[in-house]
């Protein structure tokens, strides 16, 4: 290691400080670099070196300590791969360093016949799930991971669902029955037993209580479950256990077109609506070289934080009724029926409007949105203000938030938690100030922070950011700029169709494009945003063709959930709820 | 049998004779009589009419949930939409308190046994809501880890479309249910024989409502508000 001290110019990647830093740690001959699009730089590492590079760049001046996604390809239907390196699987890690405010993947190549690699929840402790869900969808296993077994797919299941070879569609499979054979099976399989996760029992004086909250409990939030071992009212431990609402959006992604693919991401943080639009379809834009026009950034802009507004919404009215508030819930949903005025009138829909496309928006906005936006944004400041006067001064909630489920920015970022979770630390990251995309570094707004981490902080850090989004709405509603709401480029969505009566070519070209929809360029794109609940992540890989052919959908709440034991244990079961509460998941965001 | 009723004239000296008019034709006055003061239907169809009134307009609903179709179904409690009207409100966080379980969400096979148990813990009479395209038929998730409909392995009472439905869909699933309830025959009491529940047989809305559907032709243009 170290040998090649010479100087790294001129070899591909070293524009990139990472990749230079690595040729020079490592020497040029085991790093490879691959040109990809959207800002991450990539290097191939063999198997054996995968643990020291990761190892290295998690203590690195200025560390990668975020793993920010783990996941795997299934490279073996791949035809368009010229230089990389010959591979059936690929294992891929995405870290992301705050001090440096940039990313870079590692990948690793592997055979099919030797689907195996180190484990790195040594390096990165949020490893743990990734690593999981890697062997539950494909199959390859990490050795030294301290409990590899299934995490969304259930225990009884068959197969990697995620490999080319596994078919995709329920119907292609029997009918679905459930004798009582069956039922007794899995609920048997549901069991939890405490010496499968390293728990005791009990002591020599008293027994524990395994207490198993969920899949559904009304203040999980959907169908989460976790086991919690407990000693009288004290939580000692817990194990999450997800995957009860796992919909398969990636392999779903693998036969969609891209366009068709769109309602789809509606439905990864169903409370962000076209917030996940805006991932995806700006990971698109990048594979296919569109640049959208001002228009379009500025509505897409203005659309994505009514989203953040429902959802802050809908997360401070249920994590107020959690603690015990039940009236603020009622007057919060009036608030969000508000929201939907606008959003209904602008787009048709409610929850899932799927409204952006590559390339722009479905369509111009209606005559008369300016007087339903004003109207809104002149609405929304005062019911703000009593919400936090009525419920966040309120002294039951206080005390029943205020220090509970505590962590440090340390913490945060060792386990990958973004958004408000990781700006309630401190930790000053919000990827529209960090690194603006998509416009948001023409709009003022500030990026609240908050000091102490606890589950009273990220409440009223998240009723700021709706203050914050409300500025920026109002900017968004006196300087919307004039101009087409598509740009004009042969591969968006629905394809322009001007042109298609004068000449037999262009007609045949928007035949194609609407029927089966554009083919994008062969490559890799990867789109980050600060979604409602943190950040939100599109991996695109394109093979050249009307479909992707590996979507990877990196999604905040996920590693949120992972996070929980460390932080529990040793509170109370009540804390539990207030901590759940103050998380803001939605389970569509954790099992996709 | 008809009867005609001749008024009984009592004759006052000096008063008018009274006008001779038509005599009017009433029903048999004993039979009218009867009829005012003895029931003469079934016992049992007023029973069964009386408990399916409390029943339907009584329904507490399981504070169940799997998916975006529960936001909406959550919508509706509140206030703009105000599920009280209809005397659903009293939401139970428990299956064994709880009249209706509305299946709001994606039915995945990992989920499914979990729904199934959960079902087996309400009480008879007990109903199912399914909400949405994915619990109706699987919906846009026609993949592995997705039931392709809840239908598949519960009975389902009413079916509401839509991904997800707006609340006002769900107020209107609820309704048909209460009509649906209305309409129920189940024993009042452990019965030797049949314990089955007759329900009457509704044509679906889709049918119903087709008329209506296609004599809307004023609909809103995408670039008004």
């Amino acid at each position: 290691m170290g040998k090649s001290g010479a100087s790294t110019n001129g070899l591909p990647g070293s524009q990139h400080p990472v990749i230079a830093e690595l040729y020079q740690r490592f020497g040029a001959a085991r790093i490879q670099y691959q040109e990809t699009l959207g800002n991450v730089p990539t290097a191939w590492v063999s198997r054996q070196d995968a643990t020291a590079v990761l190892r290295y760049l998690r203590q690195a001046p200025k560390p990668y300590s975020m793993l920010l996604d783990l996941h795997a390809v299934d490279e073996r239907l791949r035809r368009h791969r010229d230089g990389l390196p010959g591979a059936d699987f690929t294992v891929f890690y995405h870290l992301l360093s705050i001090e440096r405010n940039n990313d870079v993947r590692i990948k690793v190549a592997l055979a099919a016949n030797d689907l195996h690699l180190p484990t790195a929840t040594g390096i990165w402790p949020n490893a743990n799930w990734y690593e999981r869900e890697v062997w539950d969808l494909y199959g390859i296993e990490f050795k030294g991971h301290p409990h590899l077994v299934r995490l969304l797919m259930p225990r009884t299941w068959e197969g990697h669902p995620l490999r080319k070879d596994y078919p995709a569609r329920a119907t292609e499979f029997d009918p679905f029955t459930l004798d009582n054979a069956k039922q007794d099976l899995e609920q048997e399989s549901l069991r939890f037993i405490p010496e499968e996760w390293g728990m005791s029992r009990g002591t020599a004086n008293a027994d524990y209580m395994f207490l198993n909250l969920g899949p559904n409990h009304p203040s999980a939030h959907g169908a989460f479950r976790i086991v919690l071992q407990l000693d009288g009212e004290e939580i000692l431990d817990c194990v999450p256990d997800i995957g009860y609402h796992h919909r398969g959006a990636e392999k779903m992604a693998e036969r969609q077109s891209w366009h068709s693919f769109i309602p789809y991401t509606d439905r990864i943080d169903y409370l962000g609506g076209v917030m996940n639009n805006l991932a995806y379809v700006m990971a698109v834009e990048q594979l296919a070289g569109i640049e959208v026009p001002d228009r379009v950034k500025t509505i897409r802009i203005m659309m994505s934080e009514f989203f953040r507004i429902t959802s802050h919404l809908l997360f401070l009215g249920t994590y107020i009724q959690d603690v015990g508030g039940m009236s603020p819930i009622f007057f919060i949903f009036t608030d969000r029926m508000k929201a939907y005025d606008v959003i209904e009138a602008v787009t048709g829909g409610r929850m899932h409007p799927a409204w952006f496309r590559i390339g722009g928006v479905a369509h111009d906005l209606p005559q008369g949105w300016d007087k339903l936006v004003r109207d809104f944004v002149e609405w929304m400041p005062k019911r703000l203000d009593e919400y936090d006067k009525a419920a966040l001064r309120n002294g039951i909630l206080r005390s029943r938030t205020i220090g509970v489920a505590k962590y440090n920015s340390a913490q945060a970022i060792e386990w990958g938690v973004t958004g408000p979770g990781l700006r309630a630390t401190g930790v000053n990251y919000d990827l529209r100030k960090a690194r603006p995309y998509g416009g948001w570094e023409n709009f003022e707004f500030e990026v609240p922070l908050a000091a102490n981490g606890d589950a009273y902080d990220r409440a009223v850090l998240r009723l700021e950011e709706m203050r914050q989004s409300v500025k920026i709405i109002k900017q968004c509603l006196e300087n919307m700029p004039a101009g087409p709401y598509k740009a004009d480029h042969p591969l968006t969505t629905p394809p322009p169709k001007e042109r298609t009566l004068a000449h037999i070519e262009t007609l045949i070209n928007h035949f194609v494009g609407v029927s089966w929809g554009p083919v994008m360029p062969a490559g890799e794109a990867c789109q980050l945003i600060e979604a409602t609940k943190g950040i939100n992540s599109y991996y695109l890989t394109s093979d050249a063709a009307t479909m992707s052919y590996r979507t990877r959908i990196r999604t905040p709440s996920f590693p949120h959930l992972q996070q929980i034991p460390s932080v529990i244990r040793g509170g109370l079961v009540a804390d539990l709820i207030a901590y759940l509460a103050s998380i803001d998941f939605v389970m569509a965001d954790v099992d996709r | 049998m008809d009867y005609k009723l001749t008024p009984i004239v009592v004759s006052d000296r000096g008063a008018p004779a009274p006008k001779k008019s038509a005599p009017a034709e009433h029903a048999d006055p004993l039979s009218q009589q009867v009829h005012r003061s003895v029931f003469m239907g079934k016992v049992e169809d007023v029973l069964h009419k009386t408990v399916n009134w409390g029943r339907k307009n009584s329904l507490w609903p399981y504070n169940f949930g799997l998916s975006c179709c529960y936001v909406e179904m959550a919508t509706s409690f509140t206030a703009p939409h105000d599920v009280a009207r209809f005397g659903a409100e009293v939401i139970r966080a428990s299956p064994r308190q709880a009249d209706f379980m509305v299946i709001a969400g994606t039915c995945f096979i990992k989920m499914a046994p979990v729904i199934q148990r959960l079902y087996e813990q309400m009480l008879e009479p007990r109903w199912v809501i399914s909400m949405g395209a994915c619990a109706n038929s699987g919906g846009m998730y026609d993949i592995y880890s997705v039931v392709q409909g809840v239908d598949k392995f519960l009975p389902i009472d009413v079916y509401i479309p839509g991904c997800p439905p707006r609340p006002e869909a769900f107020l209107q699933g609820l309704m048909l249910l209460q009509d649906s309830i209305a309409n129920e025959r189940r024993p009042l009491s452990w019965v030797v024989g049949d314990q089955g529940i007759h329900k009457l047989e509704v044509p679906s809305q889709r049918e119903q409502r087709r008329e209506e559907r296609m004599s809307a032709t004023t609909l809103r243009a995408p670039n008004q508000v």
